[in-house]
């Protein structure tokens, strides 16, 4: 106590306002309107659609030719079949080797890189606008032309393999996966999305051939350039590189990629235990919402209450109360299908039990009680802004409107989105967090020291399954190496 | 009365063939008190980035205190006289803003980005926390709890993240960068709110901060709310301490062998001594890291990646105020040892100082380096950063456009020289970190 009253003094006399009232901060002055980039559009004979949004000022563009087909639709025992068609795509061309197209690109100042979503594969380049022709002739031909070598697929193979011998030994990453196969079993969406080693051993020339020739299609493909460039030059610059690109039966494919109403699976509580883990990872998980679903806006706010930014509850109790974690926080990630919601912390082992405790208290009080408005009001307020920053680069720009084309949603919702989550109530985020966020319907998974923690775990839930890192098999829901008969 | 000196400062980019950046103008004030000023305007977004350099870092920990500086930035989120503990997040994250802060070797900023209405409102808090602090012990306890936890999640969590932790114990000999920002578990656990008041009193003052404000305002405006919320703060008439301790040159080469809990794929780190960042070589060595390590077609991630020894290659001109590192480094790809990368590495910094780059991949260099510039001016907290290095790291306001000029005109001839002078001196520290038998 008299620390802390000789500490106030000295702060007083530091700041020259002994024994002055407690000031009040300016207010703020009246804001001003923040511009939405708007888009224009165009559709090629083939099929293509081409987006543009200007962006005068600095040179730079930002451009993304997104294939509507990802991870999602790997084949059954082909896990990691997307992301390593995207992988191998710009390793090599008709008429490029594979040295040739990076050397070519980073020539411009460039950069261009190719990966697998979930519901989608992107090819992205970064350029400065002076140099933008030329750079997206090497994404045309990287789209048309690749020519898939065995001996690149193998060199990536190899490369990805390793990579997944270092991820294997991260508790985040770990749960992540874990949490994956929980909350979806054996349907698209629960593996990795870059494979494991045992599907990723099985993949040929042919089947990265295969996928490359159903779904890299201009019917099935969209266009997007963000930055200094004038529309009219975008589409001219798009009918010259893609307009010859023959349009094919494969049109169907994002349809099929998604897939039929689910069943829920029965939540479970699963330790993977890693005695040598320096810290404990814990997620949360269950499903969460299409993209299409109408309650997304509900679902925005009120993750935002929930986990989302640094001021949310689980934030609040975690860290800034309690000191437990560097940061907890909450997301749903909307697709095609029926996405997953997922809470995520790290903590010290010995902890790991009361965090889950913490969060599981936390999605339950959203469901039973109303947020009170003094606290949702900041909440929509930062979800606002986030969408303002997410809009200030090309490609921030490019990944908004790409986004709501990738799930059929107007582009005209760009300029409906800040009204959209002011109309949400503390009512619609109550009952929607009651219907989607209730903690009994959710899995729960740490990774870590198993023996710091699992007896308080237990003590909270009635069956703890406990894998060890050696028999855990991520290929199967069941998530545990079969064992061999004698 | 105060000084005010306006300079706009418009560079010549000359070179041929390659692109030009426009210059960043900015203005520059130095309030009576020492606080330096500078302004950036953009008014295309009703956005505005405030930030506050303090030239006080994980170099100015106390002793038995390594980790302090950085503990500290969190305290800095917590009461003042005027602001009860986290206010900062109500005036940025709950109006649509975000802010942040980051603890380097030498400077510690904090930053926020705001809807422009909110300039004044942040310049009040910014004195506020320039002015005074009041953390309770209830606070400060829990708070290093969190940095307790930052470390275990970015030094004992990853697989490598130890190997980037002893990186600069073993690179420095005498010099404090040798001890990690982050610090250790025991140092943290020995701090207390003493030391908390103590810091803030000595390096927490008005002549030793450096505020940059980009985007959305009004100038005038700007000047009276500066004046009236930071101005204000008194300057202590106590001298700042600075590290005055020097880095010897290295006598020979050193091998050291480290290791980490799970380290599925062994790694090797080599680090050499180079100038401070205002040294006129800083350009010409982040050149060379570029082209070694960024994109495919760099020379290691050729020779290395594609040629399928390492799994992934990093290089960093990590230039800072007092001599600092160039590192290297390699996690191998399985059935690969160490010494193939390191004996590779090296025999690509050979090629380079025997025979000049071609034209093409000089030029190549250059439209990287430049492209790369412009998208960190994308966002006005991306130009305030670039504005607070030049004047706390570099020492040179004017670096911000200069050093595009710099990279312009560099040769072929000043990359072989740089490579020659510091990366083949025969004096790296190798660092070969492997999993725990």
């Amino acid at each position: 106590m008299k620390r802390l009253v000789a500490l106030l003094l000295v702060a007083a006399v530091e700041s020259g306002s002994i024994a002055a009232a407690v000031q009040t901060p300016p207010p703020p002055a009246a804001p001003r309107e923040t511009k939405v980039p708007q888009a224009v559009e165009k559709t090629l004979g083939n099929g293509l659609r081409v987006i543009v949004v200007p962006k005068p000022g600095l040179p730079l563009v930002a451009a993304r030719l997104m294939i509507r087909t990802g991870a999602g639709a790997d084949p059954k025992n082909r896990d990691g079949l997307a992301q390593m068609t995207a992988n191998v795509l710009t390793k090599g061309t008709k008429t490029r080797t594979a040295e040739e197209i990076a050397r070519g690109v980073e020539a411009l100042g460039a950069t261009l890189s190719a990966n697998a979503g979930w519901d989608s594969t992107s090819i992205n380049i970064s350029v400065m606008s002076a140099n933008l022709g030329k750079t997206m002739e090497y994404v045309a031909d990287v789209a048309r032309n690749a020519t898939f070598r065995k001996s690149e697929l193998d060199r990536e193979r190899a490369r990805v393999l390793d990579s997944l011998q270092v991820t294997l030994e991260q508790p985040d990453a770990v749960a992540a996966m874990v949490a994956s196969r929980l909350v979806f079993g054996a349907a698209p969406y629960g593996h990795n999305l870059e494979g494991l080693p045992s599907t990723l051993a099985k993949l040929t020339r042919d089947d990265l051939v295969k996928f490359h020739r159903a779904y890299y299609r201009p019917g099935n493909a969209v266009l997007v350039f963000a930055g200094d460039l004038a529309a009219e030059d975008a589409f001219a610059l798009a009918e010259k590189l893609f307009g010859s690109w023959k349009s094919g039966a494969a049109a169907a494919s994002a349809a099929e990629s998604r897939r039929p109403e689910r069943a829920p699976l029965h939540p479970r509580v699963v330790v993977i235990d890693m005695p040598d883990a320096g810290n404990s990872a814990v997620v949360i998980a269950g499903p969460g919402i299409r993209r299409a679903d109408p309650d997304y806006s509900k679902a925005i706010v009120a993750n935002m209450v929930l986990g989302g930014g640094y001021s949310s509850r689980l934030n609040q109790e975690v860290r800034i109360k309690r000191g437990l974690s560097y940061g907890a926080e909450s997301s749903f990630e909307p697709r095609a299908d029926v996405g997953p919601f997922a809470a995520t912390a790290q903590t010290k082992h010995a902890s790991a039990a009361e965090l889950v405790q913490l969060v599981r208290g936390e999605l339950d009080r959203l469901a039973t009680t109303d947020v009170p408005e003094a606290e949702l009001l900041p909440r929509k307020a930062a979800v606002i802004g986030g969408f303002a920053f997410s809009l200030e680069t090309t490609s921030g720009i490019v990944n908004r409107v790409a986004t709501l084309a990738l799930y059929d949603q107007p582009l005209s919702d760009i300029n409906q989105y800040v009204p959209r989550m002011q109309a949400v109530t503390a009512a619609d985020v109550r009952a929607f967090a009651a219907s989607h966020l209730a903690s009994k319907d959710f899995s729960v998974v740490i990774a870590g020291n198993a023996k710091e923690f699992v007896e308080p775990l237990r003590a909270q839930f009635e069956d703890v399954e406990v894998i060890s890192q050696a028999e855990l098999d991520l290929s199967s829901p069941a998530l545990r190496v079969r064992k061999k008969k004698e | 009365m105060r000084r005010l000196s306006l300079l706009l400062l418009f560079v010549v980019a000359a070179a041929r063939g390659a692109a030009t950046i426009p210059p960043i103008e900015f203005r520059h004030r130095v309030l009576p008190n020492g606080l330096e000023v500078y302004a950036i305007q953009d008014r295309s977004t009703p956005t505005v980035a405030i930030q506050v350099w303090y030239r006080v870092g994980g170099k100015d920990d106390p002793e038995k205190r390594s980790g302090f500086a950085h503990l500290f930035e969190h305290m800095m989120f917590k009461s003042t006289a005027n602001m009860p503990s986290e206010m900062l997040d109500r005036l940025t994250e709950d109006v649509g803003g975000w802010n942040n802060a980051t603890t380097f070797n030498d400077a510690t900023v904090y930053y926020e980005v705001v809807p422009s209405n909110y300039l004044e409102t942040l310049l009040w808090a910014e004195g506020e926390r320039m002015g005074s602090l009041t953390v309770d012990d209830g606070n400060f306890k829990s708070e290093r709890d969190v940095v307790k936890e930052e470390f275990r999640s970015s030094v004992l969590a990853p697989p490598y993240g130890m190997l980037f932790h002893v990186m600069e114990t073993d690179s420095f000999a005498t010099h404090p960068y040798k001890r990690p920002v982050i610090g250790s578990l025991e140092d943290l656990d020995a701090a207390t709110l003493d030391d908390v008041r103590a810091f803030h009193s000595t390096f927490y003052r008005p002549d030793n901060a450096v505020l940059v404000i980009a985007g959305d305002f009004d100038p005038q405006q700007l000047d009276a709310w500066t004046d009236k919320y930071l101005g204000a703060v008194a300057k202590p008439s106590t001298e700042i301490p600075r590290v005055s301790v020097k880095e010897p040159p290295r006598e020979a080469e050193k091998r050291v062998t480290e290791n980490g809990a799970s380290v599925p794929l062994p790694a090797v780190v080599l680090t050499w001594l180079i100038p401070q960042a205002s040294h006129a070589d800083s350009v010409p060595l982040a050149a060379v890291n570029t082209l070694l390590t960024e994109g495919d077609s760099s020379r290691l991630r050729e020779k290395l990646v594609r040629g399928e020894v390492a799994q992934e290659v990093f290089a960093n001109a990590d230039l800072r105020e007092d001599p600092g590192l160039f590192e290297i480094a390699a996690i191998m790809a399985s059935g690969h040892e160490t010494a193939e990368a390191e004996k590779m590495i090296r025999n690509e910094l050979a090629a380079l100082a025997a025979k000049p780059v071609p034209v093409s991949e000089l030029e190549k260099v250059k439209n990287l380096m430049l492209t790369s510039e412009l998208r960190d001016r994308e966002t006005s907290n991306g130009k305030a950063f670039s504005m607070g290095e030049s004047v706390v790291i570099d020492h040179d306001a004017n670096g911000i456009n200069d050093n595009l000029a710099k990279l312009q005109a560099l040769t072929a001839a000043d990359i072989q020289r740089v490579v020659k002078q510091y990366l083949l001196d025969g004096k790296a520290v190798v660092i070969d970190y492997r999993e725990k038998k």
